[in-house]
């Protein structure tokens, strides 16, 4: 099973049009305006799955199963306190006789099928609209409501439960409606053949081979925790890091994804296999502690003057070196990058030089995306990472698969709100 | 966030996001923020109040394939697209103006070459002369952000730096 960028490509203008078939029939049964997006394509095994559900919080889903083009399962999640304010929100005017009492402990019977009722709109428009895209027929099957907080109830009882090693697909997506955004989680679990179906269909390249997907989890938490270290080596604050998965976003969705405010920031080009760009993006606040941190004397400067100018891009070039020798490592290379440049302006305005690079030759972007932390101080680092993908693809399929178990992992995976 | 809806009525000012383009009229603004490298072209018809405003981030949609499905991508299909629309609308071609901003170059990348922000400017001045839509005022290059809005009635485009204090913190074309 391979996989290449137009059928990935291809899962995302998916999810877009189901987005918007789901957000019209929501729209059309409530009578509330209603938008449905669809922020984050990721790719997961089945065991990041179970860990995903195996965190503790309660969630309800709204689980089809699907056959024809598509085989497999398809699921709605939501954490259960989302769940019920989706409900609250888009069927409390609509219909007075629906009496949903949020603080209530147990689902009553009314709330569960409102619950599924709106699962399965969404279910059912996600599904029609690639349908759409993939110009086929896929048929889903009466809805099924499943509560819990393991991944037992959500998988226990699916006959072609993912294995450890299967592909799924997550749509990190949002409802946003009467002034408030609802978070909520869509799996697409499909069969191994009807996946490797349906993406020898899609495919116009040679592809990645599917198994080389383990080295992208290699590179991120290799470079994660190497910037990990160099900040807390560099700066004296105590940092640790959260990888989000690896993300697979169309070029535009990249700059709409960075704050909305002012930020201060190094770039850098690199070159090598794979060839792109790396941005350390901080919050102003975040910055000054930094600069503080680095800069021994008391800095009697406005904004950021020579010395904190050069006290971030000194930290932003050995944070960029140990990220870029961690990937290096795992795909037994070398990568070289460029001098920092330094940033204090729009978020936005800063990524979409890059974006507008990379444009030229392709249409979406694998973006790395990690984000630092530090225990009580203002230390909020996001990296983006973007290497062009003809590249990427190369130093994947270079990759000696045995090595990557050789190479043992300690970074945590862990999944980031999606502020 | 990026949204698909399925329903007008956004509320405004309506964001023109990076590679679309929207037309309106009157007292409606548009919004793009944070344009680097992108570049903002406002087209506007004074006698009909209608205009439009695309958020563009390459050049060349002629030598692209995918300029059909998103016009508003490149400088030039945008101008061409945001043209037909508002004649559509009732725009009269002959007076329409425009005023461009962005294209900065923010970083100076071997791999950029003469600058991703140029290379749109340029692009964006051919097409209007090709077109012979008179390009009435610029805010353009440089090495920071802008935020803009364009409001078609009046043909005003606001631009606004991070620094709004700064000496070139807000400037309306």
């Amino acid at each position: 099973m391979k996989l290449d960028v137009n059928a990935l490509g291809t899962f995302y203008r998916m999810a877009r049009e189901g987005a918007g078939l789901a957000a019209g029939r929501l729209t059309h049964m409530t009578e509330v305006e209603t938008q449905v997006g669809v922020t984050k394509l990721n790719f997961m095994r089945g065991r990041e799955i179970r860990r995903d559900f195996e965190d503790a919080t309660e969630k309800v889903a709204v689980r089809v199963k699907l056959t024809g083009a598509i085989e497999g399962y398809s699921m709605v999640v939501f954490e259960r306190e989302n769940a019920l304010r989706v409900v609250e929100t888009l069927l409390a005017d609509s219909d007075s006789e629906t009496d949903i009492d949020v603080d209530a402990g147990e689902f009553d019977e009314m709330t569960q099928s409102a619950v599924t009722e709106v699962g399965h709109i969404m279910n059912s428009g996600f599904i029609d609209g690639w349908a759409d895209v993939l110009e086929t027929v896929i048929d889903v099957s009466t809805p099924e409501f499943v509560e819990g907080v393991t991944a037992e109830p959500f998988f226990g009882e699916v006959d072609e439960t993912p294995d450890e090693d299967d592909l799924a697909l997550l749509f990190q997506s949002s409802i946003e409606t009467v002034g408030t955004e609802i978070g909520f989680s869509h799996y697409l679990f499909p069969k191994r053949e009807s996946m490797a179906a349906l993406l020898d269909r899609l495919r116009t390249s040679g592809g990645i081979e599917y198994d080389k997907l383990d080295g992208f989890d290699r590179m991120a938490e290799r470079g994660a925790e190497e910037v990990a270290k160099t900040a807390t080596t560099l700066t004296g604050i105590d940092t640790s890091v959260e990888i989000r998965r690896l993300n697979f976003v169309s070029l535009e969705a990249i700059p709409e994804q960075v704050a909305d405010e002012t930020l201060v920031g190094v770039a850098f080009e690199f070159d090598g296999m794979p060839s792109g760009y790396l941005l350390f993006l901080f919050d102003e606040e975040s910055a000054h502690e930094i600069v503080d941190a680095m800069v021994p004397m008391e800095v009697d400067e406005d904004g950021f003057g020579e010395m904190g100018t050069s006290a971030i891009k000194e930290l932003g070039n050995i944070m960029a070196s140990g990220f870029l020798d961690g990937w290096a490592n795992v795909l037994d290379t070398t990568i070289d990058h460029s001098t920092p440049e330094f940033i204090h302006d729009m978020g936005a305005a800063a990524v979409d030089p890059v974006i507008i690079q990379l444009g030229e030759n392709q249409e979406f972007a694998f973006v790395f995306d990690t984000v630092v932390m530090a225990d009580g101080r203002e230390f909020d680092c996001e990296v983006y990472a973007i290497p062009d993908e003809n590249d990427l693809e190369r130093a994947l399929n270079n990759l000696d698969v045995d090595r990557i178990e050789e190479t043992p992992t300690t970074a945590e995976f862990q999944e980031l709100e999606n502020s | 966030m990026k949204t698909y809806g399925s329903e007008p009525g956004a509320p405004t000012p309506v964001q023109v996001g990076i590679s679309e383009l929207v037309v309106s009229e009157g007292d409606d603004t548009l919004k793009s923020y944070g344009l680097g490298s992108c570049l903002a072209i406002a087209l506007y018809d004074p006698e009909s109040d209608i205009g439009g405003l695309a958020h563009v981030m390459l050049p060349d949609g002629d030598a692209a394939d995918n300029s059909d499905r998103k016009p508003g991508k490149y400088a030039d299909t945008a101008i061409r697209a945001l043209l037909r629309r508002m004649v559509e609308q009732g725009a009269s071609y002959t007076t329409v103006e425009s005023k461009i901003a962005g294209g900065s170059d923010m970083f100076e990348f071997e791999s950029f070459g003469d600058g991703v922000g140029q290379r749109n400017i340029v692009a964006a001045k051919a097409e209007l002369e090709k077109l012979g839509v008179p390009l009435v005022a610029e805010d353009v290059g440089g090495e920071y952000g802008r935020t803009v809005e364009f409001t078609p009635g009046t043909g005003s485009l606001v631009v606004k730096t991070a620094d709004e204090r700064a000496e070139n913190g807000v400037t309306e074309l």
